[in-house]
Protein backbone atom coordinates (compact mmCIF):
# COMPACT_ATOMS: atom_id res chain seq x y z
CA UNK A 1 0.00 0.00 0.00
CA UNK A 2 1.51 3.49 -0.85
CA UNK A 3 1.17 5.66 2.45
CA UNK A 4 -0.58 9.24 2.44
CA UNK A 5 1.07 12.39 2.61
CA UNK A 6 2.97 13.85 5.31
CA UNK A 7 3.50 10.51 7.26
CA UNK A 8 6.77 10.59 9.43
CA UNK A 9 7.99 7.21 8.78
CA UNK A 10 6.23 4.11 7.63
CA UNK A 11 7.20 0.23 8.63
CA UNK A 12 6.43 -3.34 9.08
CA UNK A 13 6.66 -5.54 12.75
CA UNK A 14 6.12 -8.82 13.27
CA UNK A 15 4.18 -8.96 10.34
CA UNK A 16 1.98 -5.51 10.96
CA UNK A 17 1.83 -2.50 9.12
CA UNK A 18 2.19 1.14 11.00
CA UNK A 19 2.95 4.25 9.52
CA UNK A 20 3.57 7.35 11.93
CA UNK A 21 2.45 10.81 11.70
CA UNK A 22 2.60 14.07 13.87
CA UNK A 23 -0.13 14.21 15.80
CA UNK A 24 -1.86 17.19 14.12
CA UNK A 25 -1.93 14.84 11.19
CA UNK A 26 -4.57 12.58 12.56
CA UNK A 27 -7.57 13.78 11.43
CA UNK A 28 -6.56 14.55 7.78
CA UNK A 29 -4.15 10.83 7.49
CA UNK A 30 -7.24 9.13 8.67
CA UNK A 31 -10.07 10.91 6.81
CA UNK A 32 -7.81 9.55 4.00
CA UNK A 33 -7.10 6.38 5.37
CA UNK A 34 -11.02 5.65 5.23
CA UNK A 35 -11.72 7.49 1.39
CA UNK A 36 -8.93 4.54 0.59
CA UNK A 37 -11.87 1.72 2.09
CA UNK A 38 -10.31 1.71 5.82
CA UNK A 39 -13.57 1.51 7.07
CA UNK A 40 -13.51 -0.69 9.75
CA UNK A 41 -11.98 0.42 13.08
CA UNK A 42 -10.58 -1.83 15.41
CA UNK A 43 -9.19 0.47 18.24
CA UNK A 44 -7.37 3.32 19.71
CA UNK A 45 -4.86 3.06 22.68
CA UNK A 46 -2.02 5.06 23.96
CA UNK A 47 1.52 3.54 25.34
CA UNK A 48 3.26 5.02 28.15
CA UNK A 49 6.82 4.89 27.48
CA UNK A 50 8.08 6.49 30.54
CA UNK A 51 11.39 4.65 32.02
CA UNK A 52 12.20 2.80 28.62
CA UNK A 53 14.93 0.40 28.94
CA UNK A 54 15.22 0.68 24.87
CA UNK A 55 18.49 1.62 24.19
CA UNK A 56 16.71 4.08 21.46
CA UNK A 57 14.20 4.99 23.30
CA UNK A 58 11.00 6.04 21.30
CA UNK A 59 10.20 10.07 20.35
CA UNK A 60 8.04 10.83 23.12
CA UNK A 61 6.81 8.95 26.20
CA UNK A 62 3.40 8.85 24.84
CA UNK A 63 2.67 6.93 21.96
CA UNK A 64 -1.16 6.71 20.19
CA UNK A 65 -2.23 3.66 17.77
CA UNK A 66 -4.82 3.81 15.87
CA UNK A 67 -5.87 0.91 14.20
CA UNK A 68 -7.72 0.47 11.39
CA UNK A 69 -9.01 -2.46 8.62
CA UNK A 70 -9.92 -2.14 5.18
CA UNK A 71 -12.61 -4.62 5.14
CA UNK A 72 -12.49 -5.14 1.16
CA UNK A 73 -8.86 -5.81 0.57
CA UNK A 74 -8.74 -6.96 4.50
CA UNK A 75 -5.51 -5.16 4.69
CA UNK A 76 -4.51 -3.83 8.55
CA UNK A 77 -2.93 -0.09 9.03
CA UNK A 78 -1.57 0.93 12.56
CA UNK A 79 -1.14 4.44 12.65
CA UNK A 80 1.15 5.75 15.68
CA UNK A 81 1.66 9.29 16.90
CA UNK A 82 3.57 10.62 19.40
CA UNK A 83 2.42 13.20 22.35
CA UNK A 84 4.90 14.78 24.68
CA UNK A 85 4.54 14.45 28.31
CA UNK A 86 4.66 17.88 28.82
CA UNK A 87 1.59 18.64 26.94
CA UNK A 88 -0.74 15.41 25.91
CA UNK A 89 -3.71 16.82 23.70
CA UNK A 90 -4.31 15.44 20.20
CA UNK A 91 -7.16 16.20 18.09
CA UNK A 92 -10.24 14.06 18.24
CA UNK A 93 -10.73 11.67 14.96
CA UNK A 94 -14.52 10.73 16.42
CA UNK A 95 -16.00 12.98 14.21
CA UNK A 96 -14.46 10.04 11.54
CA UNK A 97 -14.84 7.37 13.52
CA UNK A 98 -18.16 6.97 15.24
CA UNK A 99 -16.33 4.20 17.98
CA UNK A 100 -13.44 6.23 18.73
CA UNK A 101 -15.51 8.61 20.96
CA UNK A 102 -15.53 5.65 23.68
CA UNK A 103 -11.61 4.87 23.16
CA UNK A 104 -10.84 8.85 22.95
CA UNK A 105 -12.50 9.03 26.80
CA UNK A 106 -11.03 5.46 27.55
CA UNK A 107 -7.46 7.58 26.80
CA UNK A 108 -8.13 10.26 28.46
CA UNK A 109 -9.58 8.28 31.72
CA UNK A 110 -6.67 5.92 32.02
CA UNK A 111 -3.89 7.66 30.40
CA UNK A 112 -4.74 11.50 30.51
CA UNK A 113 -4.49 12.55 27.05
CA UNK A 114 -6.28 15.28 25.79
CA UNK A 115 -8.41 15.13 22.57
CA UNK A 116 -9.15 18.27 21.61
CA UNK A 117 -12.38 18.68 19.69
CA UNK A 118 -14.45 15.81 21.68
CA UNK A 119 -18.09 16.86 22.50
CA UNK A 120 -17.80 14.61 25.75
CA UNK A 121 -14.37 13.94 27.30
CA UNK A 122 -15.62 12.73 30.61
CA UNK A 123 -13.91 9.73 32.74
CA UNK A 124 -15.48 6.09 30.99
CA UNK A 125 -14.50 3.58 33.12
CA UNK A 126 -13.40 5.10 36.32
CA UNK A 127 -15.38 7.60 39.13
CA UNK A 128 -15.37 10.79 38.12
CA UNK A 129 -13.62 12.10 41.29
CA UNK A 130 -10.63 9.41 40.79
CA UNK A 131 -7.61 11.30 40.91
CA UNK A 132 -4.45 10.18 38.52
CA UNK A 133 -4.75 8.13 35.74
CA UNK A 134 -3.36 4.51 36.33
CA UNK A 135 -2.41 3.27 33.54
CA UNK A 136 0.40 5.79 33.34
CA UNK A 137 3.80 3.85 34.12
CA UNK A 138 4.17 5.97 37.00
CA UNK A 139 0.98 5.56 38.83
CA UNK A 140 1.80 2.94 41.53
CA UNK A 141 -0.06 -0.21 41.41
CA UNK A 142 0.11 -0.60 45.36
CA UNK A 143 2.02 -2.62 47.72
CA UNK A 144 3.64 -1.06 50.63
CA UNK A 145 6.62 1.24 50.20
CA UNK A 146 9.90 -0.07 51.43
CA UNK A 147 12.87 0.85 52.68
CA UNK A 148 15.50 -0.08 49.26
CA UNK A 149 13.26 1.08 46.43
CA UNK A 150 16.18 1.89 43.74
CA UNK A 151 14.48 -0.17 41.63
CA UNK A 152 11.23 0.81 42.59
CA UNK A 153 10.78 1.33 38.65
CA UNK A 154 11.07 -2.38 37.70
CA UNK A 155 8.75 -3.02 40.65
CA UNK A 156 6.35 -0.10 39.28
CA UNK A 157 6.08 1.19 42.86
CA UNK A 158 6.43 4.62 43.83
CA UNK A 159 8.86 5.11 46.64
CA UNK A 160 7.90 6.41 49.80
CA UNK A 161 7.30 10.20 50.10
CA UNK A 162 10.24 11.91 52.50
CA UNK B 1 -20.26 6.89 43.91
CA UNK B 2 -20.37 8.74 40.32
CA UNK B 3 -21.05 12.58 40.36
CA UNK B 4 -22.50 12.49 36.64
CA UNK B 5 -25.71 11.57 37.56
CA UNK B 6 -28.27 13.90 36.98
CA UNK B 7 -31.30 12.76 37.86
CA UNK B 8 -30.94 12.92 41.88
CA UNK B 9 -32.93 10.32 42.96
CA UNK B 10 -34.71 7.31 41.05
CA UNK B 11 -36.64 9.73 38.76
CA UNK B 12 -37.30 13.18 37.68
CA UNK B 13 -38.92 15.07 35.14
CA UNK B 14 -38.78 17.69 33.31
CA UNK B 15 -40.96 19.84 30.75
CA UNK B 16 -39.93 18.26 27.58
CA UNK B 17 -39.02 20.99 24.37
CA UNK B 18 -40.51 19.19 21.95
CA UNK B 19 -42.77 16.27 23.39
CA UNK B 20 -44.40 13.86 20.62
CA UNK B 21 -46.88 12.96 23.26
CA UNK B 22 -47.48 16.38 24.74
CA UNK B 23 -46.29 14.99 28.10
CA UNK B 24 -43.05 15.72 30.29
CA UNK B 25 -39.99 13.30 29.76
CA UNK B 26 -39.20 11.38 31.95
CA UNK B 27 -35.56 10.51 33.36
CA UNK B 28 -35.10 7.14 34.37
CA UNK B 29 -32.18 5.26 35.75
CA UNK B 30 -32.22 1.88 34.52
CA UNK B 31 -29.63 -0.18 36.23
CA UNK B 32 -26.80 -0.68 37.30
CA UNK B 33 -28.42 -3.49 39.07
CA UNK B 34 -30.95 -4.52 36.74
CA UNK B 35 -30.97 -8.55 35.76
CA UNK B 36 -31.54 -7.96 32.36
CA UNK B 37 -28.21 -5.97 31.64
CA UNK B 38 -26.52 -9.10 31.86
CA UNK B 39 -23.73 -7.40 34.06
CA UNK B 40 -23.79 -3.97 35.79
CA UNK B 41 -24.89 -1.66 32.85
CA UNK B 42 -26.24 1.63 33.66
CA UNK B 43 -28.83 3.72 31.33
CA UNK B 44 -29.61 6.73 31.86
CA UNK B 45 -33.38 6.95 29.41
CA UNK B 46 -34.70 9.59 28.08
CA UNK B 47 -38.49 8.47 28.07
CA UNK B 48 -41.28 9.80 26.07
CA UNK B 49 -44.30 7.90 27.60
CA UNK B 50 -43.21 4.08 26.78
CA UNK B 51 -41.08 5.67 23.91
CA UNK B 52 -36.99 6.04 23.95
CA UNK B 53 -36.34 9.56 23.37
CA UNK B 54 -32.48 9.77 24.68
CA UNK B 55 -30.43 6.96 25.86
CA UNK B 56 -26.90 7.26 27.79
CA UNK B 57 -25.03 4.34 28.76
CA UNK B 58 -22.81 4.53 31.75
CA UNK B 59 -20.13 1.86 32.36
CA UNK B 60 -17.21 1.16 34.27
CA UNK B 61 -18.86 -0.68 37.04
CA UNK B 62 -17.25 -3.74 36.84
CA UNK B 63 -13.48 -2.32 35.90
CA UNK B 64 -10.89 -4.35 37.23
CA UNK B 65 -7.83 -2.65 35.61
CA UNK B 66 -6.47 -5.55 33.99
CA UNK B 67 -4.44 -4.09 31.51
CA UNK B 68 -2.77 -2.52 34.28
CA UNK B 69 -2.44 -5.74 36.62
CA UNK B 70 -0.87 -7.59 33.36
CA UNK B 71 1.99 -4.94 33.25
CA UNK B 72 3.84 -6.18 36.42
CA UNK B 73 2.12 -9.78 35.56
CA UNK B 74 5.05 -12.13 33.09
CA UNK B 75 4.28 -12.86 30.38
CA UNK B 76 3.61 -16.43 31.67
CA UNK B 77 1.50 -15.48 34.63
CA UNK B 78 -0.56 -13.06 32.52
CA UNK B 79 -2.77 -15.59 31.14
CA UNK B 80 -4.63 -15.96 34.08
CA UNK B 81 -5.58 -12.09 33.84
CA UNK B 82 -6.45 -12.86 30.39
CA UNK B 83 -9.45 -15.43 31.58
CA UNK B 84 -11.11 -13.09 33.78
CA UNK B 85 -12.61 -10.41 31.77
CA UNK B 86 -14.68 -11.70 29.12
CA UNK B 87 -15.73 -14.29 31.50
CA UNK B 88 -18.61 -16.19 29.51
CA UNK B 89 -15.70 -16.28 26.78
CA UNK B 90 -12.47 -17.08 28.77
CA UNK B 91 -10.36 -19.31 25.87
CA UNK B 92 -10.71 -16.22 23.58
CA UNK B 93 -9.24 -14.22 25.56
CA UNK B 94 -6.36 -16.93 26.41
CA UNK B 95 -6.24 -17.38 22.45
CA UNK B 96 -5.93 -13.55 21.59
CA UNK B 97 -3.31 -13.18 24.08
CA UNK B 98 -1.72 -16.23 23.30
CA UNK B 99 -1.33 -15.53 19.84
CA UNK B 100 -0.03 -11.96 19.94
CA UNK B 101 3.05 -13.71 22.08
CA UNK B 102 3.39 -16.31 19.53
CA UNK B 103 3.33 -13.38 16.95
CA UNK B 104 6.17 -10.95 19.41
CA UNK B 105 8.40 -14.08 20.12
CA UNK B 106 7.83 -15.65 15.90
CA UNK B 107 6.90 -19.02 16.99
CA UNK B 108 4.86 -21.45 15.87
CA UNK B 109 2.40 -24.24 17.42
CA UNK B 110 2.80 -27.35 16.64
CA UNK B 111 -0.73 -28.97 14.71
CA UNK B 112 -2.03 -30.64 17.56
CA UNK B 113 -1.80 -27.84 19.81
CA UNK B 114 -3.58 -25.79 17.07
CA UNK B 115 -6.29 -28.41 16.69
CA UNK B 116 -7.00 -28.92 20.89
CA UNK B 117 -7.67 -24.64 20.91
CA UNK B 118 -9.87 -24.94 18.07
CA UNK B 119 -11.84 -27.80 19.41
CA UNK B 120 -11.40 -25.82 23.14
CA UNK B 121 -12.62 -22.28 21.29
CA UNK B 122 -15.66 -23.53 19.63
CA UNK B 123 -16.74 -25.20 22.97
CA UNK B 124 -16.08 -22.29 24.64
CA UNK B 125 -18.12 -19.98 21.51
CA UNK B 126 -21.53 -23.06 22.17
CA UNK B 127 -21.45 -22.54 25.86
CA UNK B 128 -21.47 -18.63 25.38
CA UNK B 129 -23.72 -18.65 22.90
CA UNK B 130 -26.25 -20.68 25.19
CA UNK B 131 -25.68 -18.18 28.36
CA UNK B 132 -26.97 -15.74 26.05
CA UNK B 133 -29.92 -17.45 24.33
CA UNK B 134 -30.69 -19.14 27.70
CA UNK B 135 -30.32 -15.35 29.71
CA UNK B 136 -32.72 -13.80 26.38
CA UNK B 137 -34.92 -16.20 26.38
CA UNK B 138 -35.80 -15.44 30.45
CA UNK B 139 -36.01 -11.83 29.87
CA UNK B 140 -38.79 -12.18 27.51
CA UNK B 141 -40.41 -14.78 28.97
CA UNK B 142 -39.18 -18.24 27.90
CA UNK B 143 -38.14 -19.52 30.90
CA UNK B 144 -37.70 -22.70 29.84
CA UNK B 145 -35.03 -21.40 27.83
CA UNK B 146 -32.55 -20.80 30.78
CA UNK B 147 -33.35 -24.65 31.80
CA UNK B 148 -32.64 -26.41 28.61
CA UNK B 149 -29.24 -24.00 27.99
CA UNK B 150 -27.71 -24.36 30.99
CA UNK B 151 -28.15 -27.81 31.31
CA UNK B 152 -26.21 -28.18 28.36
CA UNK B 153 -23.50 -25.21 29.09
CA UNK B 154 -22.93 -27.61 32.18
CA UNK B 155 -21.45 -30.32 29.92
CA UNK B 156 -19.36 -27.95 28.04
CA UNK B 157 -18.22 -26.94 31.74
CA UNK B 158 -17.35 -30.85 32.26
CA UNK B 159 -15.57 -31.04 29.70
CA UNK B 160 -13.20 -27.83 30.36
CA UNK B 161 -12.78 -29.61 33.66
CA UNK B 162 -11.51 -33.15 32.07
CA UNK B 163 -8.88 -31.22 30.19
CA UNK B 164 -7.75 -28.51 32.09
CA UNK B 165 -9.17 -28.85 35.85
CA UNK B 166 -11.17 -25.77 35.87
CA UNK B 167 -14.72 -25.30 34.99
CA UNK B 168 -14.33 -21.39 33.99
CA UNK B 169 -11.27 -19.99 33.59
CA UNK B 170 -9.34 -22.41 32.57
CA UNK B 171 -5.98 -20.82 31.42
CA UNK B 172 -6.04 -23.37 28.77
CA UNK B 173 -4.58 -21.68 25.73
CA UNK B 174 -0.84 -20.34 26.83
CA UNK B 175 1.44 -19.00 24.65
CA UNK B 176 3.89 -21.87 23.34
CA UNK B 177 0.53 -24.20 23.07
CA UNK B 178 -1.93 -25.76 25.57
CA UNK B 179 -1.72 -26.81 28.89
CA UNK B 180 -2.12 -30.35 28.55
CA UNK B 181 -3.11 -32.80 26.17
CA UNK B 182 -6.97 -34.08 26.36
CA UNK B 183 -7.30 -37.54 27.90
CA UNK B 184 -9.06 -40.25 26.86
CA UNK B 185 -12.20 -39.62 28.76
CA UNK B 186 -12.68 -35.90 27.27
CA UNK B 187 -12.37 -37.35 23.59
CA UNK B 188 -15.53 -40.10 25.26
CA UNK B 189 -17.43 -37.07 26.37
CA UNK B 190 -16.84 -34.77 23.35
CA UNK B 191 -18.16 -37.49 21.47
CA UNK B 192 -21.23 -38.20 23.31
CA UNK B 193 -21.72 -34.07 23.42
CA UNK B 194 -21.57 -33.51 19.84
CA UNK B 195 -23.79 -36.60 19.16
CA UNK B 196 -26.37 -34.86 21.22
CA UNK B 197 -26.20 -31.31 20.86
CA UNK B 198 -28.08 -31.06 17.21
CA UNK B 199 -31.00 -32.55 19.02
CA UNK B 200 -30.80 -29.90 22.05
CA UNK B 201 -30.51 -27.11 19.32
CA UNK B 202 -33.57 -28.29 17.58
CA UNK B 203 -35.13 -27.98 20.65
CA UNK B 204 -34.32 -24.47 21.71
CA UNK B 205 -35.77 -23.73 17.87
CA UNK B 206 -38.60 -25.67 18.81
CA UNK B 207 -39.21 -23.56 21.64
CA UNK B 208 -38.35 -20.06 19.92
CA UNK B 209 -38.34 -19.58 16.36
CA UNK B 210 -41.67 -20.12 15.68
CA UNK B 211 -42.72 -18.79 19.08
CA UNK B 212 -45.53 -16.21 18.10
CA UNK B 213 -44.60 -14.35 21.46
CA UNK B 214 -40.71 -14.80 20.50
CA UNK B 215 -41.03 -13.34 17.23
CA UNK B 216 -43.25 -10.53 17.91
CA UNK B 217 -41.20 -9.16 20.67
CA UNK B 218 -37.71 -9.72 18.37
CA UNK B 219 -38.59 -9.24 14.95
CA UNK B 220 -38.34 -5.84 13.59
CA UNK B 221 -37.30 -4.57 16.94
CA UNK B 222 -33.77 -3.13 16.98
CA UNK B 223 -32.63 -2.60 13.78
CA UNK B 224 -29.20 -1.83 12.70
CA UNK B 225 -28.41 -1.03 8.80
CA UNK B 226 -25.11 -2.63 7.39
CA UNK B 227 -23.63 0.65 6.98
CA UNK B 228 -24.32 1.63 10.36
CA UNK B 229 -22.97 -1.77 11.82
CA UNK B 230 -19.80 -1.11 9.79
CA UNK B 231 -19.80 2.69 10.85
CA UNK B 232 -20.30 2.01 14.36
CA UNK B 233 -17.67 -0.70 14.49
CA UNK B 234 -19.62 -3.46 15.43
CA UNK B 235 -18.45 -7.03 14.96
CA UNK B 236 -19.38 -10.63 15.17
CA UNK B 237 -23.18 -11.50 15.16
CA UNK B 238 -24.11 -8.32 15.44
CA UNK B 239 -22.51 -7.31 11.74
CA UNK B 240 -23.69 -10.58 10.46
CA UNK B 241 -27.24 -10.03 11.76
CA UNK B 242 -26.94 -7.15 9.39
CA UNK B 243 -26.00 -9.12 6.48
CA UNK B 244 -22.55 -8.29 6.52
CA UNK B 245 -20.24 -11.01 5.39
CA UNK B 246 -17.50 -10.66 8.29
CA UNK B 247 -15.79 -13.41 10.27
CA UNK B 248 -12.43 -13.47 11.03
CA UNK B 249 -12.05 -17.01 11.04
CA UNK B 250 -12.67 -17.07 7.10
CA UNK B 251 -10.83 -13.73 6.18
CA UNK B 252 -8.06 -13.95 8.33
CA UNK B 253 -8.02 -17.89 9.62
CA UNK B 254 -5.87 -18.49 12.66
CA UNK B 255 -4.46 -21.68 14.48
CA UNK B 256 -5.71 -23.57 11.34
CA UNK B 257 -9.10 -22.80 10.60
CA UNK B 258 -8.44 -22.76 6.93
CA UNK B 259 -8.86 -26.51 7.14
CA UNK B 260 -12.64 -26.97 8.25
CA UNK B 261 -15.53 -26.92 6.27
CA UNK B 262 -18.29 -24.43 8.05
CA UNK B 263 -20.56 -21.54 7.03
CA UNK B 264 -20.83 -18.10 7.97
CA UNK B 265 -24.33 -18.03 8.79
CA UNK B 266 -25.92 -14.36 7.92
CA UNK B 267 -29.34 -12.58 8.24
CA UNK B 268 -30.38 -9.32 6.41
CA UNK B 269 -32.53 -8.87 9.11
CA UNK B 270 -30.72 -6.60 10.72
CA UNK B 271 -33.00 -6.84 14.45
CA UNK B 272 -33.16 -9.05 16.74
CA UNK B 273 -34.43 -11.91 15.44
CA UNK B 274 -32.00 -11.83 12.71
CA UNK B 275 -29.06 -11.90 15.44
CA UNK B 276 -31.07 -14.94 17.09
CA UNK B 277 -31.00 -17.00 13.65
CA UNK B 278 -27.27 -16.20 13.26
CA UNK B 279 -26.31 -17.15 16.41
CA UNK B 280 -28.07 -20.50 16.57
CA UNK B 281 -26.80 -21.23 13.04
CA UNK B 282 -23.53 -20.52 14.51
CA UNK B 283 -23.84 -23.24 17.49
CA UNK B 284 -24.76 -25.75 14.74
CA UNK B 285 -21.30 -24.68 12.70
CA UNK B 286 -19.30 -24.93 15.74
CA UNK B 287 -20.54 -28.28 16.02
CA UNK B 288 -19.41 -29.10 12.42
CA UNK B 289 -15.91 -27.59 13.55
CA UNK B 290 -15.40 -29.91 16.53
CA UNK B 291 -16.30 -32.75 14.75
CA UNK B 292 -13.70 -32.52 12.12
CA UNK B 293 -10.91 -30.97 14.19
CA UNK B 294 -11.75 -34.27 16.10
CA UNK B 295 -11.74 -36.51 13.09
CA UNK B 296 -8.75 -35.55 12.29
CA UNK B 297 -6.69 -34.31 14.61
CA UNK B 298 -3.08 -34.61 14.28
CA UNK B 299 -0.79 -36.66 16.51
CA UNK B 300 2.32 -34.93 18.44
CA UNK B 301 3.32 -32.80 20.78
CA UNK B 302 0.89 -30.30 22.12
CA UNK B 303 3.45 -27.47 22.70
CA UNK B 304 7.00 -25.81 20.82
CA UNK B 305 9.61 -28.05 21.89
CA UNK B 306 11.48 -24.54 23.18
CA UNK B 307 13.17 -24.72 26.50
CA UNK B 308 13.58 -20.58 26.48
CA UNK B 309 9.57 -20.44 26.70
CA UNK B 310 8.21 -23.60 28.74
CA UNK B 311 9.41 -25.75 31.57
CA UNK B 312 11.16 -28.91 30.88
CA UNK B 313 8.86 -32.39 31.42
CA UNK B 314 9.12 -33.45 35.00
CA UNK B 315 11.31 -36.36 34.24
CA UNK B 316 13.87 -34.08 32.82
CA UNK B 317 14.33 -32.42 35.37
CA UNK B 318 16.06 -35.57 37.53
CA UNK B 319 18.73 -36.41 34.91
CA UNK B 320 19.58 -33.32 33.20
CA UNK B 321 21.66 -30.30 34.62
CA UNK B 322 20.35 -28.06 31.46
CA UNK B 323 16.56 -28.59 32.38
CA UNK B 324 17.02 -27.75 35.86
CA UNK B 325 19.09 -24.37 34.53
CA UNK B 326 16.10 -24.08 32.06
CA UNK B 327 13.50 -24.69 34.73
CA UNK B 328 14.98 -22.21 37.07
CA UNK B 329 15.49 -19.44 34.58
CA UNK B 330 11.59 -20.03 33.41
CA UNK B 331 10.79 -19.79 37.16
CA UNK B 332 12.23 -17.26 38.13
CA UNK B 333 12.39 -14.62 35.39
CA UNK B 334 10.55 -16.06 32.35
CA UNK B 335 11.18 -14.87 28.89
CA UNK B 336 11.81 -11.56 26.93
CA UNK B 337 9.72 -11.21 23.36
CA UNK B 338 12.13 -8.75 21.56
CA UNK B 339 10.95 -5.24 21.92
CA UNK B 340 8.05 -4.12 19.51
CA UNK B 341 4.13 -4.52 19.03
CA UNK B 342 1.73 -6.60 17.91
CA UNK B 343 -1.90 -7.22 17.52
CA UNK B 344 -3.89 -10.26 17.25
CA UNK B 345 -7.33 -10.91 16.67
CA UNK B 346 -9.99 -14.25 17.08
CA UNK B 347 -13.27 -14.12 16.26
CA UNK B 348 -14.82 -14.11 19.75
CA UNK B 349 -18.59 -14.96 20.04
CA UNK B 350 -18.73 -11.38 20.39
CA UNK B 351 -16.87 -10.49 17.50
CA UNK B 352 -13.64 -9.08 17.26
CA UNK B 353 -11.72 -9.74 20.09
CA UNK B 354 -7.86 -8.73 19.78
CA UNK B 355 -4.82 -8.17 22.21
CA UNK B 356 -2.11 -5.76 21.34
CA UNK B 357 0.44 -6.26 22.76
CA UNK B 358 3.62 -3.88 23.38
CA UNK B 359 7.06 -5.60 24.30
CA UNK B 360 9.82 -3.23 25.60
CA UNK B 361 12.61 -6.23 25.72
CA UNK B 362 11.92 -7.24 29.07
CA UNK B 363 10.30 -10.12 30.70
CA UNK B 364 7.16 -8.40 31.34
CA UNK B 365 4.71 -6.27 28.96
CA UNK B 366 5.24 -2.78 28.41
CA UNK B 367 1.63 -2.35 27.44
CA UNK B 368 -1.15 -4.88 26.80
CA UNK B 369 -4.41 -3.95 25.64
CA UNK B 370 -7.50 -6.09 24.98
CA UNK B 371 -9.99 -4.49 22.10
CA UNK B 372 -12.97 -6.03 23.24
CA UNK B 373 -15.81 -6.33 21.18
CA UNK B 374 -18.43 -5.76 23.77
CA UNK B 375 -17.30 -2.06 24.43
CA UNK B 376 -17.71 -1.71 20.76
CA UNK B 377 -20.55 -3.00 20.34
CA UNK B 378 -22.25 -1.42 22.82
CA UNK B 379 -22.27 2.11 21.32
CA UNK B 380 -24.58 0.80 18.77
CA UNK B 381 -27.07 -0.08 21.68
CA UNK B 382 -28.20 3.99 20.93
CA UNK B 383 -28.69 3.57 17.23
CA UNK B 384 -30.78 0.48 18.07
CA UNK B 385 -33.10 1.57 20.67
CA UNK B 386 -33.66 5.18 19.96
CA UNK B 387 -37.24 5.23 19.29
CA UNK B 388 -38.57 2.38 20.55
CA UNK B 389 -40.54 0.97 23.15
CA UNK B 390 -38.94 1.30 26.56
CA UNK B 391 -39.49 -2.94 26.95
CA UNK B 392 -37.54 -3.41 23.10
CA UNK B 393 -34.64 -2.32 25.25
CA UNK B 394 -34.50 -5.40 26.95
CA UNK B 395 -34.52 -7.48 23.75
CA UNK B 396 -32.01 -5.11 22.31
CA UNK B 397 -29.04 -5.04 25.07
CA UNK B 398 -29.97 -9.18 24.71
CA UNK B 399 -29.32 -9.41 21.47
CA UNK B 400 -26.71 -6.77 21.83
CA UNK B 401 -24.88 -9.72 24.24
CA UNK B 402 -21.78 -7.47 25.89
CA UNK B 403 -20.29 -8.87 28.37
CA UNK B 404 -19.81 -5.94 31.16
CA UNK B 405 -16.54 -7.75 32.29
CA UNK B 406 -15.69 -7.21 28.85
CA UNK B 407 -16.35 -3.84 28.58
CA UNK B 408 -15.22 -2.32 32.04
CA UNK B 409 -11.81 -4.60 31.93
Amino acid sequence: MKPPKNVLASGRTNGDDWIEVAPAQLPTILTELKARGFRSWSFMTCVDHLGTPLVVPPKERFELVYQLRNMETREQIRVRAFVPASDPVAPSVQEIFAPANWDERETWDLFGIRFEGHPDLRRILLPDEWVGHPLRRDHPVGGEPVEFSDDHQSWQTAPAEA
Amino acid sequence: MRTDTEPQGMAITRESDSAHLGGDIMTVNFGPHHPSTHGVLRLVVDLDGERVVGLKPHIGYLHTGIEKQMESLRYQQAVVATDRHDYLSPLFNNLAYALAVEKLMAIEVPPRAQALRVIMCELCRLSSHMVWLGTSGLELGAMSMLMYCFRDRDRVMDLNEEISGFRMHTSYIRPGGVMADATDNFWTLLERFCQDMPGNIDEYENVLTSNPIWRARTIGIGLLAPEDAIALGATGPMLRGSGVDWDLRKVAPYSGYEKYDFEVPLSDAGDCYGRYLVRVAEMRESLKIISQAARQIPGGPVNVDDRKLLSPPREELETSMEAVIHHFKIVTEGYSPPAGDAYAVVESPRGESGCYLVSDGTHKPRRAKFRSASFVNLQALEKMALGGMVADMIAIIGTADAVLGDVDR
